[in-house]
């Protein structure tokens, strides 16, 4: 080391004293953009949050989400004027599908935000203390992954009583067991790391190594199964939908448009399309998105 | 090997418990009068005390739950309210069709999955790996509902090669039931024109089934041939001069294939939970569409029948899949 | 017979990566003759790896050559397709590789891997596979060779139950098994155990010598080369800077780096300069002072089979304040596991320690907390030890955070202070451990235990994840630190060329046993066990063949 080094004064500047995570920001972005799918995924998942966002605002004919009757005009095709056709009540199929998509969002999130909530930590905790509270925690979610998810939530579902937030109160008890049985392996993983070891061997308190040190560890798979369970839960409560046990009619949901669109298969074919086309799209979008974030962020564990 | 065997079933039988004590829970989280929901919206004040007494809804949690429990063991899986038969009859008489449907689809998704994995990984970021990933991640993010009503509009409608829904048209007569599989029973009574019929209408909803299994046992199966193909025994082998062919083909896909197995037991249990979708759009009859028309009728007996049914095949489909783990990774393989 | 089998001209091959290429080889000239042994020298990242993996035709996936060609017997081989590598690689050049578990498949048995290495020979002879009986006793013929009990046992069992030198040896059989015209080893001693390496080198040598193999062996090891090698060539960033007779070339170094790698090998067989030092001193000193001490401490784990293994074994032991006090001993002889219980971050199946004459062994809680800041501990792999997340600054700052209430800007100042004590320049602060080398790392760690000034470090093999060279650094370094903060060591290392150089008492431990203890000088000079003598013998190759100029 010279004696230049050891003088000189602190780099000021932001980006001096960040060269190191803008390097690496940069490198992530570079990574991402190169791939195609990633960039397709990114896409669709913009236009997605997009329409959420101001969905009932552009719509041609916002009255129509909300449930108005225009028997004139029942079951018309694709035109100009009605993009997607109309349905049974004489609504129009492009405005309902657009403004699903908030419904679906708000769906994915909550599930999605649940599932992450109660399990990361128990993940966590499980993975950290071992012994008895792990057997404990283990055992719980090894229980609710025996029952394969969709058949579970139908249970739940059928003892609820249907309806859109039964529905999601349903997924979300379905679904945390995934982020346990993730975060648990990685928190073993990780925990095995001399840093870990290092940080018990300067006194730090069990709460302060899970917060600095374990946690942002296994932040990366986290994100990454996060995208991709927005879509897979938005995917599985449309599944509910379809079956009738999801929002009533005459809301505009997705699984639920497919379901009342069966009885009038097939002569009238772009009432099931549109919304089963909406829901394909959006899914893809957070799995290729999904796909492309672990590329980046998780690559040695791309398996799962 | 006894003792394996042995763990391996108390393993089996205290997670049905578990799952038997999870069904009971979900009963009763519903929030209000589980008399009052059976009794109906219309029920008076004394109808519903008389349910409350005949379904013993008056008792003690704990006691509730020994009469369940033994209710379960003894085989008394209760009455279904809509066609008042015992819901074990109509559970034995569903689940074969079920069966045979989700076994189809698996052999299918493994016939396909695993080679399509292989070749993937072999010509890397070629052709064939392009179009095996839009395959395995469209395949996934299809709602199975919607994929088997385009499969009907095209397959059944627009082109007529196969039957719309259903398991076997009513004219035709069943062959006699020594398996449940209408395929094998046919084949047993050599009745090729009944084997023909009743492939016809399997192939739709196995298709349609299958296809987000088949995609993420391909995707399992190429990840881990690339991450096999990187390592440093594979490294040595080629090293040593044995061939690439042979490489691939015997060194690799063994090692590979330990997560893609953990991958298709995972998916068994998904597909048995996606019959509720595949069943219903198909009008298959068996445990999934038993489940869902039960739930919208409020038929609360049958919907935990089946789901304690489907938790026991995902156990037992497991214990399988832990087997063969045990038998080709010699690591596990201890007294 | 003295033809010329390998000729490398002019070759330079580059890495293609996201800050552009990399020229990982640059003009490499060598030339192997048959039954010629070359020993290739060089440090982590020195480009030998690469370099014999070019031969093979295995290099990096994404490297281009930029120049030059590889001969093998007359035929360039720089370019060649795998339908000609089908034909000379495993068959005419065979390998063996570093870590003996991760080269061998796992789910296959040690026979049919081998067995399958045969085949795959007589296939490419164009010869006709022989009956599985045949390759069998061949393969059993060639474990025996490599000095295998049992080969008839040995057949069928798998990787996993057998040891690492085990491992190594079945490696070795199945490159021999397609009696090779030439063999690369790569580092094949640097996974295995200090008196197990002997074995394995000793194997080597007489295999060469009855087979009359044309060996190319590459290590950091200058004591493996010169055991094995005729000729050596001394690689450092990509370049060979020095080649010839071995013998010359340790003891008449002509290049810079080659010289500065013999003197950085810690020398056995000096007296160290601290006893001198001390001897002139001895009546000042005054009676010492304990500062740790353990009593009959014992860890026992379950096995997987059921039984009980006991890591550490009824030690005793006591370390005075001022003192180095060393631990050797191979893997697995419990000085690890000895020293995480010193440290109470494993819990002592049975035992007591005492910090200073207090009973630390059943402190829980928020004591425990506060005993910590007096005891540290520096791990042996600084790349692991740094959390990849956090900055230098939060690694050397986290025990004042943990442990003090000082303000940010106090931690701050603080922590520039700690990067000046150990060398290393302020501004890393705002660095991430992966951009720092193995040895700023080490140094980091040290600035992070000696953060809330403790009295007693824990030095878990702190150099030896680390280059030779560096590894004199940081030996200094300690030495340095230890001096200005008035600090007590307790040293652990393998390697006893260091423990004699710096400790003042030693232990020498085996298998969760003291088999040997006092006087580091008294154990050096006078050793009771064979185990001892075995562990001096090993450090002595090394030691003087890097000396050999002297």
């Amino acid at each position: 080391m010279s004696k230049l080094d050891q003088t000189a004064t602190i780099p000021a500047s932001f980006s001096e004293r960040h060269a190191g995570r803008i390097r690496q920001m940069r490198l992530y972005g570079h990574m991402f953009r190169g791939s195609f799918s990633s960039m397709l995924g990114l896409t669709l998942v913009g236009i997605f949050l997009i329409l959420a966002a101001v969905g009932p605002w552009i719509v041609p004919f916002p009255e129509d989400t909300l449930g108005a009757v225009h028997m004139g005009s029942r079951l018309l095709p694709p035109s100009t004027e009605h993009w997607f056709g109309t349905d049974e009540m004489g609504a129009d199929i492009f405005s309902r599908v657009i403004v699903g998509a908030r419904t679906s969002l708000w769906i994915g999130i909550v599930i999605t935000g649940l599932g992450a909530l109660i399990g990361v930590p128990l993940g966590i905790i499980a993975g950290y203390k071992g012994g008895f509270v792990r057997a404990c925690i283990m055992r719980l979610t090894e229980l609710f992954l025996a029952v394969p998810g969709l058949a579970l939530a139908l249970a739940i579902v059928a003892s609820l009583g249907p309806g859109l937030t039964n529905c999601m109160v349903a997924l979300a008890i379905v679904w945390w067991p995934g982020y346990v049985r993730l975060v648990e392996a990685k928190t073993l993983a990780v925990k095995e790391e001399l840093f870990v070891e290092s940080a018990r061997s300067i006194g730090a308190k069990t709460p302060w190594i899970l917060w600095h040190h374990i946690l942002p560890n296994c932040m990366s798979p986290i994100i990454v199964k996060m995208s991709m369970d927005m879509g897979m839960a938005i995917l599985a409560a449309a599944g509910l939908g379809f079956i009738g046990l999801g929002a009533p009619p005459p809301a505009p949901e997705w699984g639920a448009m497919v379901s009342v669109a069966r009885s009038y298969m097939p002569d009238w074919w772009w009432y099931s399309f549109f919304p089963g086309a909406a829901i394909f799209l959006t899914v893809l979008g957070f799995n290729l998105l999904g796909d492309g974030l672990r590329d980046i962020l998780d690559p040695r564990s791309r398996a799962r | 090997m006894l003792s394996f065997t042995l763990r391996k079933l108390l393993t089996v039988a205290g997670t049905m418990l578990g799952i038997a004590v999870l069904t009971f829970v979900i009963t009763n989280i519903a929030p209000g009068d589980p008399a009052r929901l059976v009794a109906g919206p219309n029920a008076t004040e004394d109808m519903v005390d008389t349910i409350r007494v005949e379904y013993g809804l008056d008792r003690p949690m704990i006691e509730q739950f020994g009469i369940y429990m033994k209710d379960l063991i003894t085989g008394d899986f209760g009455t279904s309210i809509v066609t008042t038969r015992p819901v074990l009859d109509e559970l034995l008489r569903y689940a074969p069709a079920t069966i045979e449907l989700v076994v189809v689809a698996m052999i299918l998704g493994v016939a396909l999955g695993v080679p399509l994995g292989m070749l993937s990984a072999v010509y890397k970021d070629g052709p064939i790996d392009h179009v095996t990933r839009i395959l395995s991640i469209s395949g996934v993010a299809l709602p199975a509902f919607w994929f088997g009503i385009l499969m009907q509009l095209y397959f059944s409608v627009d082109l007529g090669w196969l039957p719309v829904s259903g398991r076997l048209p009513l004219v035709t007569r069943p062959p006699d039931m020594v398996t449940g599989s209408l395929l094998l029973d046919a084949l047993i009574a050599g009745n090729l024109e009944t084997f023909r019929t009743a492939l016809s209408h399997i192939i739709l909803p196995a298709v349609v089934l299958s296809f987000p299994c088949l995609a993420s046992i391909l995707r399992v199966n190429r990840s881990e041939m690339i991450e096999v193909l990187q390592s440093d025994y594979i490294t040595a082998a080629r090293a040593h001069g044995i061939s690439a062919g042979r490489i691939i083909a015997v060194y690799s896909l063994k090692n590979a294939l330990l997560p893609t197995l953990a991958m298709i037991g995972l998916r068994f249990g998904w597909m048995l939970g996606s019959t509720v979708l595949v069943e219903t759009v198909f009008d298959w009859p068996g445990i999934g569409l038993y489940a869902v028309s039960s739930a919208l009728a409020s038929d609360f007996k049958p919907v935990i029948g089946v789901t304690l049914l489907i938790g026991f095949l995902f156990i037992i489909a497991n214990t399988l899949v832990d087997l063969a783990y045990a038998w080709i990774d010699p690591r596990l393989r201890r007294a | 017979m003295n033809s010329t089998l390998l000729d490398i001209n002019a070759y330079s091959l580059g890495i293609g990566t996201f800050d552009g290429p990399i020229h990982v080889l640059k003009d490499i000239n060598i030339t192997v003759k048959r039954g010629e042994t070359l020993g290739i020298v060089g440090e982590s990242g020195s480009g030998k790896t690469v370099l014999v993996r070019s031969v093979m035709g295995i290099g990096p996936s994404n490297s281009r050559v930029q120049a030059g060609h590889i001969t093998f017997d007359g035929q360039d081989i720089t370019r060649m397709n795998d339908k000609g590598w089908a034909k000379i690689r495993g068959i005419r050049i065979s390998m063996i590789f570093q870590d003996p578990m991760t080269y061998l498949n796992p789910l296959f048995s040690i026979g049919r891997q081998i067995s399958d290495v045969i085949a795959a020979h007589e296939r490419a002879a164009g010869q006709g596979i022989s009956s599985k009986a045949m390759r069998r006793s061949r393969t059993q013929e060639l474990l025996e060779q490599v000095g295998l009990p049992a080969p008839a046992q040995l057949f069928d069992q798998y990787p996993h139950q057998l040891s690492g030198g085990m491992r190594q040896r079945v490696l070795i059989a199945m490159a021999l098994a397609g009696k090779p015209d030439l063999l690369i080893a790569d580092e094949p001693t640097t996974a295995l155990d200090v008196t197990v390496q002997a074995q394995v080198l000793d194997l080597i040598k007489s295999l060469v010598k009855k087979l009359n193999l044309t060996v190319i062996m590459i290590s950091h090891d200058i004591g493996a080369i010169a055991t094995v090698a005729s000729k050596c060539a001394v690689m450092y960033k990509g370049e060979i800077v020095e080649q010839g007779d071995t013998a010359a070339v340790l003891s008449n170094p002509q290049h810079d780096y080659t010289r500065q790698l013999l003197a950085a090998v810690p020398d056995i067989e000096v007296t160290p300069a601290r006893l001198l030092a001390k001897q002139a001193v001895q009546d000042v000193i005054p009676a010492p002072q304990k500062l740790l001490e353990a009593v009959n401490l014992r860890k026992v784990y379950k096995t997987q089979a059921g039984g009980e293994f006991a890591a550490v074994d009824n030690i005793s032991l006591s370390v005075n304040v001022g003192e180095i006090f060393g631990v050797v001993g191979e893997s697995g002889s419990g000085k690890s596991t000895l020293a995480r219980m010193l440290l109470r971050l494993i819990e002592p199946t049975s035992g007591d320690i005492f910090f200073e004459g207090q009973d630390i062994s059943r402190l829980r809680g928020e004591p425990l907390r506060q005993i910590r800041q007096h005891m540290q501990f520096v791990f042996q792999n600084p790349h692991s030890a740094l959390n990849g997340r956090h900055t230098i600054g939060d690694a050397i700052g986290e025990p004042l955070r943990i442990q003090t209430t000082m303000s940010r800007r106090d931690i701050d100042v603080r922590t520039e202070a700690l990067l000046d004590i150990v060398q290393l320049p302020k501004s890393f602060r705002y660095r991430y451990p992966h951009e720092l080398s193995g040895g700023q790392k080490q140094r980091v760690c040290i600035a992070r235990a000696i953060a809330l000034n403790p009295r007693l470090l824990i030095l878990d093999e702190p150099t030896s994840a680390l280059d030779i060279s560096v590894q004199a650094q940081v030996l200094n370094f300690l030495q340095q630190v230890r001096k200005e903060l008035n600090l007590t060591y307790v040293f652990i290392s393998h390697d006893l060329a260091v423990i004699r150089q710096i400790c003042d008492r030693t232990i020498v431990m085996k298998r969760g046993k003291i088999v040997e203890q006092g006087d580091t000088e008294q154990i050096f000079l006078h050793p009771a066990e064979e185990y001892t003598r075995a562990l001096i013998e090993s450090g002595r190759v090394t030691s003087r063949a890097a000396r050999l100029r002297a």
